[in-house]
C-alpha cells in the first residue's frame, strides 16, 4: 500500500495525489472502508473460479460461511478447464492398488530438483501431506479418474491421476456443479475485481465491476477496459486471491523476462493477466520468483495455444520418440527432461532464425496412445504422417543420412536401456523404437505455460507483507497467483494439487 | 356507366391505401419503434432472425425506444426462444462423440454465455479457436458459428 | 326402350369404372402417403427414423401420428394437392433412379424447409394455437403466434417451420450425421451409432445392410 505521508504527498505533486484521491481504478491504492456503502455483504470473497477458487469456496461454504466468487471472464474455470487434468497425489489409494512405493520426501526431492532447489519446502510439504484430502474433496464433488496412474517426466514413480474425460474440466465441472447447488455461495461471472477495501490494515472487502466484458482485442485489458458497473462487496472474514498467473500479460511478462517476444504464444486463456497480482503487491505482499516463467516444450508453432499437437507430443513423440535439430538431424536434449531444461534447449534452436526442432515417432508409438489424440492432431494438420524416414527428412529439410544415423543410435540406446548422450530414461519407454512405418513428424516450439512466481504465502495460505513480514490481515491466496512452492520450474501434474490443496487450506483458515 | 367505373376506381384505391396502412402496422411486433433503413444497416440481424421479421424491442425489452441507447441483452433473451443450452446441445448430439459439442463441450459443459461465440449485430466468433485454431479453420469438427 | 337400357348400362358401367378408378387413385394416393412408402427409397431413412422419434410419428402419450403428406403437401385445394404430389413424385422418382442420392446435401436443403413444409397442414391439426386460453401455450408461444398472425399475408410472412425447425423429425440433424457426417473427422465415429439405429428401427422397413 502506498503510504501517503506529508513528505510523500509533496513529492507526488498535486496531480498524482489528486488521482489517488479520485480513486482511479488503475493507480489508486486500496479504498478506506469508512467511505464505502456496501452493495452486498459476504463472509468470504474469492477472486477467480478455477481449481483454487472452487476448492476454497467449497471448503469455506461447508463451514457455513457466506461466499462470493467473482470471475472476470464469461467462462468458468480459466486455465483450469483447458489443461490435461493431471493430478499428482502422494501415497494415494491408486498407488496402494498398483503397489507403488512413494513418500512425501521422494515427492519433494523430485520437485526440488526440477525447481532448481529454490522451492519453498514448507509449502511443498503441505501439498505432499494434504494431496489425499484434496483428492477426497474433488471425488466427493463427483470428479472421476482413469483407473491407471500415469507416470510423468521428472517423477520418480507413477503418482498422477488423470481426469476421466482427459481434461481439467473433468475436475472443475463437477466442482462447479457442486458449488452452484450450495445455498450460501454466489458466483458472479463477468465481474472484475478492481481494488481492495481496507479497515485499518485489514482487508475487509473489494470493489468490482459487474457486467464487465473482457476484450481480447485490447493490448492491455486490465488497463484499458472500462466496461461494467462498480459494486462494493464486503468480505467480513477476508478475501482469497485465486486468480491465476499472468502468461498472457504481454507487458508484465516482458518486464520479468525481456527475452520473451511480445508475440510469443501461450497455452493459457486470454484472461491470464497480472491485474490482481499487482493490486496485492500494492498492498505490500512479498513478490516471489516473479521472473521465473515456465514454457511448455511440447507445443507446435503451426497452431495457437495448447492446440492438438501438445497432447500428441507429450504422449507419443517425447515419450516414445526423439526431437531433432532440423539443420543437423541430430538430437539435442533429453526428451523427458523437466520442462525448463527442454524449453531452454529448444529455444537455442528456435532463436536461430526459427529453426524449429522436429519431433519424430513411429506407428508403434502412436498405437500406444489414445487414438483420439493422434487423429485430432493429424486432421488439424499439425502432426504429419510419412511413409519413410526419407520422406519425413525431405519434408522438413533434415539431412537424411544424419537423421537415419541418429535414429539408429537412439534405437540402440533403447535396446540397451541407457542413453549416454542426454540421459533420457529409455529403460522406461516400453522398448519402443523408431522403426515401424508410417512415421510421424511435428514442428516443436515451447509456449508460455505457467508463471512460477507470485505472492508469498505461508502454510495457512495467508499472504505475507513485505512491510510487517507478517500475514496481511484478511488476505489469503492460492494457486498460480502464489509463488515459490515449485521454485524455478514445476513438474507436470503438480499445479492442480497445489491449487486444490492451498484453496482448501485458505478455506479452512479464513 | 362512367360513374360506376369511377366509383369502382375510388373504392379500390381506398381499399389499397387501407391495405397498405394495415401492412405498415403489422411490419413490426410493436409499432412504438421506428426502424429506419439506417438503423437496419447499422445493426443488421442474423439471417434467421431477419427472416422472422423480429424488431429491436423483441430482444431489447424495457430499454426505451431509441435504438442508439440500447444495451447488449442478457442471455435469458436468447433462451426465451432457444430454450436451454442442454436443449441446444441435444440437437448437436452427434458432436458428443468427439466431446466437441459447443453447447456442452468437454471443457465448459453447458456453462458458456451465448455471446461468447454468437453475436447478433456483428459477425460471430468461435471461442474454441483460441486453442483449436487449425481444427476450426479447416472445418474439421465445426462449421462457422451462426 | 333399347336405347334407354343401353344408356342405363353405360351409366352403371361408367359408375363402376369411375368408382374403380377413383378407388384406385384413392388407394394409390393413400398407399403412397405413408412413411412405409417413403422409406422404400433408402435415402429417406434418417428422416423416417427422426419422424418415428417424434410425437408426429406416434411417439406421444396419445400415440396418434401424422402422415408424411399431412405436412409435406399443400392442403389448400385438392387439385393443388394432387398436382404437387404428382410433380414432386415424378421428380423424386427421377432423382432416385438417375440422380446421385448420396450427393444430396440434406443439411443445406433444410435451410429452405419452409418450401416443403406447408403451414395449412400444421394448422389443420393445430388450429387452436391462437387460442389464448390454451393452457399448454407459453407466453413466448403466444407472442410468436400473434406475430405469425399479424404478418400473415404480408411480404414478411413467416412460416411455422422457421421456428419449429425439427418439427416432425426430432433429432434429424443428428440422424443425418450418423448417415453422412457434416465433418470429416466424424466419418468413422458414426458407424456404431448408425448400426444402433438400424437395429432399433428395422421394424419400420429400414434395411440393415
Amino acid at each position: 500500500m502506498a503510504k501517503i505521508t506529508r513528505r510523500n504527498f509533496f513529492k507526488l505533486g498535486a496531480v498524482g495525489a489528486g488521482m489517488l484521491a479520485l480513486g482511479n481504478n488503475v493507480n489508486a491504492s486500496a479504498i478506506d472502508s469508512k467511505k464505502v456503502k456496501y452493495d452486498e455483504e459476504y463472509d468470504v470473497v474469492i477472486i477467480g473460479s478455477g481449481y483454487a477458487a472452487l476448492s476454497a469456496g467449497i471448503t469455506a461454504a461447508k463451514k457455513g460461511d457466506k461466499v462470493l466468487l467473482v470471475e472476470k471472464m464469461g467462462r468458468i474455470g480459466g486455465n483450469s478447464v483447458i489443461n490435461g487434468g493431471l493430478l499428482a497425489v502422494v501415497n494415494s489409494p491408486k498407488q496402494k492398488v498398483e503397489g507403488v512405493q512413494d513418500s512425501i520426501d521422494l515427492y519433494m526431492e523430485d520437485s526440488m530438483k526440477a525447481g532448481r532447489y529454490i522451492n519453498h519446502p514448507d509449502l511443498l510439504k503441505v501439498i505432499g501431506k494434504r494431496g489425499n484430502d484434496a483428492l477426497k474433496l474433488v471425488e466427493e464433488c463427483g470428479a472421476k479418474f482413469y483407473d491407471k496412474l500415469s507416470h510423468l517426466g521428472g517423477h520418480s514413480v507413477p503418482r498422477t491421476y488423470l481426469a476421466a474425460n482427459g481434461s481439467g474440466s473433468g475436475i472443475v465441472l463437477p466442482m462447479f456443479d457442486y458449488i452452484e447447488k450450495l445455498p450460501n455461495v454466489t458466483v458472479k461471472r463477468r465481474t472484475k475485481f478492481d481494488d481492495f477495501i481496507l479497515e485499518g490494515d485489514r482487508v475487509i472487502g473489494i470493489t468490482a465491476r459487474e457486467k464487465y466484458k473482457f476484450d481480447s482485442k485490447l493490448k492491455d485489458d486490465d488497463f484499458e477496459n472500462k466496461s461494467g458497473t462498480k459494486k462494493y462487496f464486503k468480505a467480513k472474514k477476508g478475501v482469497i486471491l485465486a486468480s491465476g498467473g499472468f502468461s498472457c500479460d504481454t507487458f508484465y511478462r516482458t518486464q520479468q523476462d525481456p527475452k520473451i517476444p511480445a508475440d510469443a504464444d501461450s497455452t493459457n486463456q486470454p484472461g491470464a493477466t497480472a491485474g490482481v497480482l499487482l493490486k496485492a503487491f500494492e498492498l505490500g505482499a512479498v513478490p516471489v520468483h516473479v521472473s521465473w516463467i515456465q514454457f511448455g516444450p511440447w507445443a507446435c508453432p503451426d497452431e495457437k495455444g495448447f492446440g492438438a499437437a501438445s497432447n500428441f507430443n507429450i504422449n507419443a513423440s517425447f515419450r516414445y520418440g526423439i526431437s531433432v535439430n532440423a539443420k543437423t538431424g541430430k538430437r539435442y536434449m533429453n526428451e523427458l527432461a523437466d520442462r525448463r531444461t527442454r524449453a531452454t534447449a529448444m529455444f537455442k534452436l528456435v532463436n536461430d532464425n526459427k529453426n524449429y526442432p522436429i519431433n519424430i515417432c513411429d506407428q508403434v508409438a502412436v498405437d500406444k496412445i489414445i487414438p483420439d489424440i493422434a487423429e485430432k492432431a493429424l486432421k488439424a494438420g499439425v502432426v504429419k504422417k510419412y511413409n519413410s524416414i526419407d520422406e519425413l527428412a525431405a519434408a522438413y529439410g533434415i539431412p537424411v543420412a544424419e537423421l537415419k544415423q541418429t535414429i539408429g543410435k537412439y534405437n540402440d540406446y533403447v535396446k540397451a536401456g541407457q542413453d549416454p548422450d542426454f540421459g533420457k530414461p529409455v529403460d522406461k519407454t516400453d522398448g519402443v523404437l523408431i522403426a515401424k512405418a508410417p512415421f510421424y513428424g511435428t514442428k516443436g516450439v515451447p509456449k508460455l505455460h505457467h508463471t512460477m512466481g507470485g505472492l508469498k504465502i505461508n502454510t495457512k495460505a495467508q499472504v505475507i507483507s513485505s512491510y510487517t513480514k507478517a500475514p496481511i490481515p484478511g488476505l489469503y491466496a492460492a494457486g498460480e497467483i502464489t509463488g515459490g512452492t515449485h521454485g524455478a520450474s514445476r513438474l507436470g501434474s503438480c499445479s492442480i494439487p497445489d491449487c486444490l490443496v492451498f484453496g482448501m487450506v485458505a478455506g479452512e483458515n479464513i | 356507366m362512367k360513374k360506376v367505373l369511377i366509383l369502382i376506381y375510388f373504392i379500390s384505391l381506398i381499399s389499397l391505401i387501407y391495405a397498405n396502412s394495415q401492412k405498415e402496422e403489422s411490419n413490426a411486433l410493436s409499432s412504438s419503434i421506428k426502424i429506419t433503413p439506417e438503423i437496419k444497416k447499422k445493426y443488421p440481424l442474423k439471417h434467421s432472425h431477419n427472416k422472422l421479421s423480429l424488431d429491436c424491442i423483441f430482444c431489447h425489452v424495457g430499454q426505451g425506444v431509441n435504438p442508439e441507447n440500447f444495451e447488449a441483452v442478457d442471455e435469458d433473451k436468447c433462451l426465451f426462444c432457444h430454450k436451454s443450452k442442454i436443449y441446444l446441445a441435444k440437437r448437436l448430439e452427434f458432436m458428443d462423440t468427439l466431446k466437441a459439442n459447443p453447447h456442452n463441450s468437454v471443457h465448459d459443459g453447458p456453462n458458456l454465455y451465448c455471446d461468447e461465440c454468437h453475436r447478433e449485430h456483428k459477425p460471430s466468433v468461435n471461442m474454441c479457436s483460441e486453442c483449436h485454431l487449425k481444427e476450426i479453420k479447416n472445418n474439421i469438427w465445426m462449421k462457422d458459428t451462426p | 326402350m333399347k336405347q334407354i337400357f343401353f344408356i342405363l348400362i353405360l351409366l352403371v358401367v361408367g359408375l363402376f369404372i369411375g368408382i374403380f378408378f377413383s378407388y384406385g387413385v384413392y388407394y394409390g394416393i393413400h398407399k403412397t402417403s405413408s412413411e412405409n412408402f417413403c422409406v422404400l427409397c433408402h435415402e429417406m431413412d434418417p428422416m423416417v427414423i427422426a419422424y418415428k422419434n417424434d410425437p408426429h410419428g406416434g411417439k406421444s402419450k396419445i400415440g396418434a401420428s401424422a402422415r408424411c403428406v399431412d405436412c409435406h403437401l399443400p392442403h389448400d385445394s385438392l387439385v393443388n394437392y394432387i398436382y404437387t404430389k404428382a410433380t414432386t413424385g415424378v421428380k423424386e422418382l427421377g432423382i432416385h433412379f438417375f440422380g446421385n442420392v448420396d450427393g444430396i446435401d440434406w443439411q443445406k436443403m433444410r435451410e429452405s424447409r419452409e418450401s416443403f413444409v406447408y403451414d395449412e397442414g400444421c394448422l389443420n391439426c393445430h388450429g387452436n394455437i391462437f387460442d389464448k386460453k390454451l393452457a399448454t401455450l407459453s407466453t413466448k408461444a403466444q407472442k410468436m403466434h400473434n406475430h405469425y398472425n399479424k404478418l400473415k399475408g404480408t411480404e414478411q410472412e413467416v412460416k411455422c417451420a422457421f421456428c419449429h425447425f425439427e418439427v416432425g423429425h426430432t433429432g434429424l440433424r443428428n440422424y443425418l450425421n450418423y448417415y453422412n457426417p457434416e465433418h470429416s473427422i466424424y466419418k468413422e465415429k458414426m458407424e456404431n451409432k448408425k448400426e444402433e439405429l438400424l437395429n432399433e428401427y428395422k421394424e419400420y422397413g429400414i434395411k440393415t445392410k
